[in-house]
Order: C-alpha cells, then structure tokens, then sequence
C-alpha cells in the first residue's frame, strides 16, 4: 500500500514542470553558486562536496515543498476531505506522499552530480562508492518520515506554505548541508543535534569525502522512525481536531 | 492628470489588496520578514567559511537581493491571479491605459520590496555585529528604493510571461534563483564567468548591491550615482517590456484568444 | 437584414445600439503533438443581428452554439475572423476604447471578482478601470449596492458571499459607469429561484431606464418574460429570429404529447421517431420517472401509436398540449441540427 501510494505520488510529481524545477533546476542553481564560491575561497578539491550540498538541499526542498504543497494543493483540489474520509489511517495516506517527494529529490542529487561532472569537471571519485547510494537512499527514506511530522503539522495551520517557505534556508544551514556544522554558533549545535537532516546530510558527506558512514546514518534513521511516529500521532489527533474546528477545507 | 493618478495609485493599492498571496500577518512575517533573514544568515555563514569576501559583501548584498522577494513573486501574482479570480477579462474590458493600470499595480510591491531590504538589512547587521557609518543610510535608502523599483518592474514583466504561460509560479521560482546566482550577490564578481556577469548586469539588483556595498564601506553618494543610475535603467528597461509584452499578450489574445479572459 | 458596405465606414450613429453583419469567427485547435493535426472550429459562422436602443433582447442556445463567442466579439475581448460589428456606432474592432466606454458585462458563475477584498472594494477597483470619476463614485457606488439589494453587506469579503450575492454584485459591477449596451451572459446559472426572480426584476427595471440590454439565458421563461425579441442561435448561425410569440409560431400546427413512464429505452424513442407525423421526441428524466415528450403535427393524432410502441413499459400520467416557447425552441435548434441527425441515422 505505501509502496503503490509511493510510485502513484512521484509519478505525480514527475509530471509537473513545478516540482521538476525545484527538484532539477534550483538545485543546480545552487549547486553552480556553490562551485563558483569553493573556487573563489580557494578550495578546489571540496568542488565534489559543494555538488553533494547542493544535492542535499535540493532533497530538502523537495520534502518541505512536498509537504506542505501536498497538503495545499489537496485543499485547492478539494481532496483532503476524501483522504481524510478514506477508511485508512491518514498517516497512511499522507505517508507515501512524503515518501515519493523525498524519491523526487533523488533527481536534484543526481542533477547536480551530473551538472558539476560534466560542466565543471568534477571527478565523481567517492570514499565510499558502495555506501554512497545507500547513505542517499536512506537519507532520503529520513527525510520521507520527516515530512509526514511536518505534513500533519501543516494540515492544522492555513498557511502551511508561509512556514515552508520559512524552513528553508534554516534548515540547510543548520543541519551542516554546506556550511559545516562546525562554523556555525555554538547554540545550533543541540538543534542540529536533534535534526535527522543533519544526520543524513553527515552520512552523505561522509561517503563522499570519507568518514564512518553508518552511525551518522543509523542516527538519521532511528530520529526519522521517531518522527513517523510523532508524525502518526499528530496525524491522529489532526484528523480528530480538524473535526472539531472544522480548519480542513479552508483553502 | 488626477484620474490617471488616482488609477496608479489607489487602483495600485486595492489590486495589491485582491492579488498579493502573502498579505496576512503570519505569511507576511514568515515568508517575507523572517525567511530572507535566514536566506542572509546561509549566505553569510557560507562566506565567512570559505572567507571569499567579508560579512559586509554578504550581509549587504544579500539584504538588497531580499527586495526582489516580494517584487519578483508579487509582481507574478499581480498579473497572473487574474487568471485565478478569473477577472482577466473584466480588466481587459477598461477602456483606460493598459499601461497605467498594470505599472502602478508594480508600487506597492516595490514599497514592500523597499520595507524588506530596509528591515533585514538593520536586524542582520544588528546580530552579525556590522557596523553602518550613519552617514551612509540616505544613500543605501536611495539604493535600495532603486532595487525595489527595478524588480518590481522585472517581476510585472514574469507576471506578464505567466499570463501565456501556465505554471506561474515555475518562472517566479526560477526567476529568484536565478537572481541569486546571476546578480553576484553571493560571489564577488571577478570570480565569476564574464557569461554570468554579462546576463547579471541586465538584471535588477546586480548594480544596487555593488552601490549599497560600497556605500556601506562609507564611499560617499556621488561616487556610486552611476551605479544607482544603471539598476533604474535596468528598472526602465523591464517597465518598458511588460508594458511592451502585456499590450501584445492582448492584441494576440483577441485575435487568438490566448488569454483565460472568463 | 443590413448588408456590409462602404456606407457603412461613416456609421450612422444612434440607429441601432448592436449592429453585427456576417460576423464569423472561427477557432483552430491542433490535437497531438508528434503529428499535430489542425482543426478549425467555427464557433460563430455568420451573425447577422440589429438590436435597438433600449431593446431587451434575448440570445438563446444550447451550449457551445456560439452565444459566449458571440458576446466576445461584441463587447471587444475578441476579434472576428470575418464580418464587423458594432456597438453605438463603434467598430468592436478599431474603436475599442469608445466601445468599452459604452458597454457593461456581467456573466454567470461565482468567478470573476476579487475573492480577498469586500465587495466595496471590488466595486472602486472596477470603478477606478472603467473611469468613474472620483467623486462620483462614492455616490454611484451606495447607489448600485441599493439597486442590487447589497446594502448592509457590502463590507464582508466577497469569499463569504453566496452565489446569488455574487451574482448581484457582478451586475453592479457590470453598470458601474452607466453603460449604454449591458452584456448578460447566462446571469442566472445557478442561482436559486428566488434569487433569480430578483434578478430578472434588476433586469427588467434596467431596461426600463432605457440600457440595451443583450441577454443569454438557458431559461425559456425567464427569455419569455423578459425579451422583446430572441434570436435563437445553433452551430454558430441566428437559426430564428422574432418576438416570443412570433417564435411560437415555429411549433404551429403541432401538439404535444407528455408521457411519464419508467423504463423507455433508446430503441423505442427511435421507433416512436419514426412514427407518421412525428415531429420531435425528447426524453427527459425527473426523478425516478422519465418524461418522454412527443411534437407531432396537430392533425395526426399520435397518442394510440406511442402508447403502443410503449407496450411493457409502466407509464404514469399522460398529457396532451399546447405547444409552449420551449417546444419552438426545441423545433427550432433539432432542425438546426437536423443534417447531421439524418446523416447517423440507419435507412429505414
């Protein structure tokens, strides 16, 4: 079921010139933006973590706008009631949406991959080349199960996309995408901390550039679970509020 | 005389009013106030890692990259919600200058844009510690009005586009990341392609960041005027295109009816 | 009817408050995108109309018949492919602007305004368009709000606004700068009955103030009650043209049969089609009963065949009547579509 609502929703998504550009084109924007800066700060042979950054952000985009764009876009189309009507969890129903826009960012890692290979000549040579695709995978199932957490968040407030717009840059900043966690102020750290971003983002580096994959990975997993659950819950008790105060159909 | 100015500006204010997405409160703080304060805080942490330039290239060009925000997206909105409140042709039906009606739709997004740069600009330099000679803050207003201006300007031009084509929020999208590449806001300029700085120079924001910078490292008025004078040739350039590209858009769409006028 | 000529370029102002001759417009649609195959439409193929100053007229149609595309070509959103038009004198064409200055236009639907401002402020954006000078319209807008019974509402966000509310407030929005030619399309869809008796009523009191009015409507009674002419238009041409009672006489010489019945399949509608003196048969569905309706001429008396070709099928009540303005209109948009009826139809 989560497996044939995943496919059903990044079909979806891949069929619509608005999530192809966020997941393609801004991403290797940004990833252009990072390269041209890793040289201009004379560190040429970071050029491979600058695409992965950029990569990583790009997924995160396209979970947050995921998010909070399934919620809306379901308002606008009048099919959150349906869902919410549907004899299955909501949880359930939301959960392969979430999923499927992390799926969909796989196409920003791999764009700006290619784009910084072929344009700037990048050698794709990673620590880790098994673990790699592993480390992204995973991340990306992380940051699928985030999203449910901030979906459900989103389906209880109106203007779920003012705070998607919002969590942006925050959260690429924070959670080490480009800038090391290292160089920020000391009081992110117990707030990265707690991201599986993060975490995700530390596996993903980690294999590419060299360092112990798998904690980094398995931290991002064990929060990510941790937020599917919080995330199952707060559905739960959304669908019941949502009842109650009648926000659902607001558009 | 008093009519067309009463068209610009009350008829500007009112469709601000009907087509801004972002007017209530919480999505006005979040998207507008609080988001380009993070957008800055990326851009300065990531400078101050690699030490390609000081906090003063990117706290100031970053915050005057933040008036294209509301300007780019509110100048999209302003002429392509029509199609969703399905008032397109109800627009059209007004027997008065197209061009009136739609540049001053542009003022008070450009007053937003002026407001965001402003605020985030002083609530940056307050946390990052930048110290602004007061001498300058007439200047940089100056500079950054002109931005506001010239994007605004640049986003009724994609709001034009967005008339044609569908998936407005495509070109608005593209349009700001693109800004943040192109403009040199985030790379200082010599390290950049001559491609990039050539496209970046015909866009907004480009000369009004390179002004507000150098007025900030206390250069005075006179020395960046020319600056300040290319960023609202570039405004002009743009303001002359959308008039340009609505009045064909509406020419075409009578005789093809291309436009969603219902 | 008036023919184009060279008369024409100078127009006799004050003559006809619509005048539209040969007017054609014809859409092209390309369908598939490997080997995209041109297809062009022609929406309007030929209108010929000459409404008068202070005239209510009625455009009736089915849809898709043109009467949208004709409004459009009128009031200027569209350019005609072929013939002119025009409104006061002005050619919908070239003098676009003095056209607008005249012209107001309302259609159906509860799109159209700025969901996100109060029903004041969509008036004074409007307002400020279609060039009510500023002092007036303070004045001009209390006026309107009272004429379409908004008064007391008219600062609550339009989004809160039910559809007859709306509908009420595009009309004053319609007649914000006092046009001379109002262009109602399908002002009552989906408003409630009540509702639309008001609206009718609004209507009804304009053109009494002497503003031409040209209305399209699915309604029969509303275009009966309303109209002092209707031109009937189907596949893009004015198939009749009169007052209602002159329509009528387009189902002269017939009678028409009513027969509620449950279960009539589309074998004996066609059987019953093929009955002497058989003019029209319709089926429509009302509730659980079907209403199949026979025209047929007056002279033959039908009932026995029908009643037999509906043999096993339970009926209810059965009518017998006078032929009514929707009959006519039925007649006359069937024989419009006629050609094309005969040509599926199986040789007998």
């Amino acid at each position: 079921m989560i497996a044939v609502g995943a496919l059903l929703h990044v079909k979806q998504l891949s069929r619509s010139p608005f999530e192809i550009a966020i997941a393609l084109f801004v991403p290797v924007v940004q990833a252009t933006l990072a390269v041209y800066l890793f040289r201009a700060g004379g560190e040429p042979d970071r050029l491979l973590e600058a695409a992965v950054g950029a990569g990583l952000m790009g997924v995160w985009s396209t979970v947050l706008f995921g998010s909070g764009g399934a919620i809306q876009n379901q308002r606008w189309q009048g099919t959150l009631e349906m869902i919410m009507l549907a004899p299955r969890s909501p949880a359930l129903v939301l959960l392969p949406v979430t999923l499927a826009t992390g799926i969909t960012g796989t196409y920003a890692m791999l764009a700006t991959l290619a784009w910084g290979r072929l344009l700037y000549g990048i050698p794709l040579d990673f620590a880790h080349p098994v673990a790699f695709p592993v480390a992204v995978a995973g991340c990306i199932a992380g940051l699928g199960m985030f999203g449910l957490l901030l979906a459900s968040g989103f389906v209880l407030l109106r203007h779920a996309n003012a705070l998607a717009n919002m969590l942006e840059y925050p959260i690429w900043l924070v959670s080490g995408m480009l800038v090391p966690v290292t160089a920020l102020p000391g009081w992110t750290g117990p707030v990265a901390a707690v991201l599986p971003t993060t975490w995700g983002a530390r596996a993903v580096h980690e294999a590419a550039s060299g360092g112990p994959v798998w904690p980094a990975l398995a931290v991002c997993l064990a929060i990510s679970l941790a937020c599917l659950a919080a995330g199952w819950a707060l559905m739960t008790y959304v669908e019941r509020r949502a009842r109650v105060t009648a926000t659902l159909a607001l558009a | 005389m008093g009519a067309l100015l009463r068209l610009v500006g009350v008829g500007g204010v009112i469709a601000y009013r009907a087509l801004f997405n972002w007017t209530t409160p919480s999505i006005f703080v979040g998207t507008l106030l609080v988001g380009p304060l993070f957008q800055l805080f990326f851009f300065a942490y990531l400078g101050r890692e690699f030490g390609v330039a000081d906090d003063r290239f990117y706290i100031v060009g970053n915050a005057v990259l933040t008036a294209a925000l509301a300007c780019v997206y509110g100048g999209t909105m302003a002429v392509a919600n029509e199609r969703r409140f399905g008032t397109l042709g109800h627009v059209l039906l007004s027997p008065r200058s197209r061009t009136a009606i739609f540049l001053g739709r542009v003022l008070p997004y450009a007053g937003n844009g002026l407001l965001i740069a402003a605020s985030t600009l002083t609530v940056a330099a307050l946390l990052l510690g930048l110290r602004i000679p007061a001498t300058a803050l007439p200047g940089l207003l100056l500079a950054l009005a002109t931005a506001a201006l010239a994007c605004g300007f640049f986003g009724l031009t994609l709001g034009a586009l967005g008339l044609r084509f569908r998936d407005v929020f495509l070109i608005s999208n593209v349009a700001v990341a693109l800004l943040l590449l192109f403009t040199g806001v985030n790379v200082p300029a010599d390290s950049l392609p001559a491609g990039i700085r050539a496209v970046g120079a015909v866009l907004p924001i480009t000369h009004a960041a390179d002004a507000a910078r150098r007025l900030a490292g206390g250069a005075p008025l006179g020395d960046v005027l020319p600056a300040i004078g290319l960023e609202l040739a570039v405004g002009v350039g743009y303001a002359v295109l959308a008039a340009g590209l609505l009045t064909v858009f509406e020419a075409e769409s009578r005789r093809r009816a291309s436009l969603d006028t219902l | 009817m008036r023919t184009a000529g060279p008369t024409h370029r100078f127009p006799a102002m004050g003559e006809h408050a619509i005048e539209a001759v040969g007017l054609h417009r014809s859409y092209r649609s390309r369908t598939g995108w490997l080997r995209p195959q041109r297809r062009e439409v022609h929406a309007v193929a030929g209108v010929d109309l000459a409404v008068g100053h202070g005239e209510l007229f009625g455009l009736l149609g089915p849809n898709g018949a043109g009467k949208t595309t004709t409004i459009k070509l009128l009031n200027t959103l569209l350019v005609p492919t072929g013939g002119e038009a025009r409104i006061c004198g002005f050619d919908v064409v070239r003098q676009t602007r003095e056209v607008r200055r005249r012209i107001g236009y309302v259609f159906g639907g509860d799109r159209g305004l700025y969901d996100r401002l109060s029903a004041r402020d969509n008036l004074r954006y409007f307002a400020e368009l279609y060039g009510v000078p500023g002092r007036e319209q303070k004045r001009r807008i209390a006026e309107l709000f009272e004429l379409v019974r908004l008064t007391g509402r008219q600062d609550d966000r339009v989004e809160g606004y039910s559809r007859g509310m709306r509908q009420r407030l595009h009309i004053a929005r319609g007649l914000l700068h006092r046009p001379r030619v109002l262009f109602l399309d399908e002002p009552s869809i989906g408003v409630d009955p009540v509702a639309a008796r008001e609206l009718r009523q609004t209507v009804a009191d304009l053109a009494a103030t002497g503003t031409t009015v040209l209305l399209t409507t699915h309604y029969m009674a509303e275009a009966d009650e309303l109209c002092g002419r209707i031109a009937v238009i189907a596949g893009g041409r004015i198939q009749a043209l009169g007052t209602p009672a002159e329509l009528r006489h387009h189902a002269d010489g017939r009678r028409v049969l009513e027969v509620e019945a449950y279960g009539v399949t589309d074998g004996q509608v066609a059987a019953i089609r093929a009955r002497p003196g058989v003019r029209e048969v319709s089926l429509a569905v009302h509730g659980a009963a079907q209403v199949l309706g026979v025209q047929s001429d007056a002279g033959v008396d039908v009932q026995a065949n029908v009643l037999r070709e509906l043999g096993g099928v339970r009926l209810g009540r059965v009518t017998a009547r006078q032929p009514t303005l929707e009959d006519a209109y039925v007649a006359i948009v069937n024989r419009a579509a006629e050609p094309a009826a005969v040509a599926g139809r199986m040789p007998a």
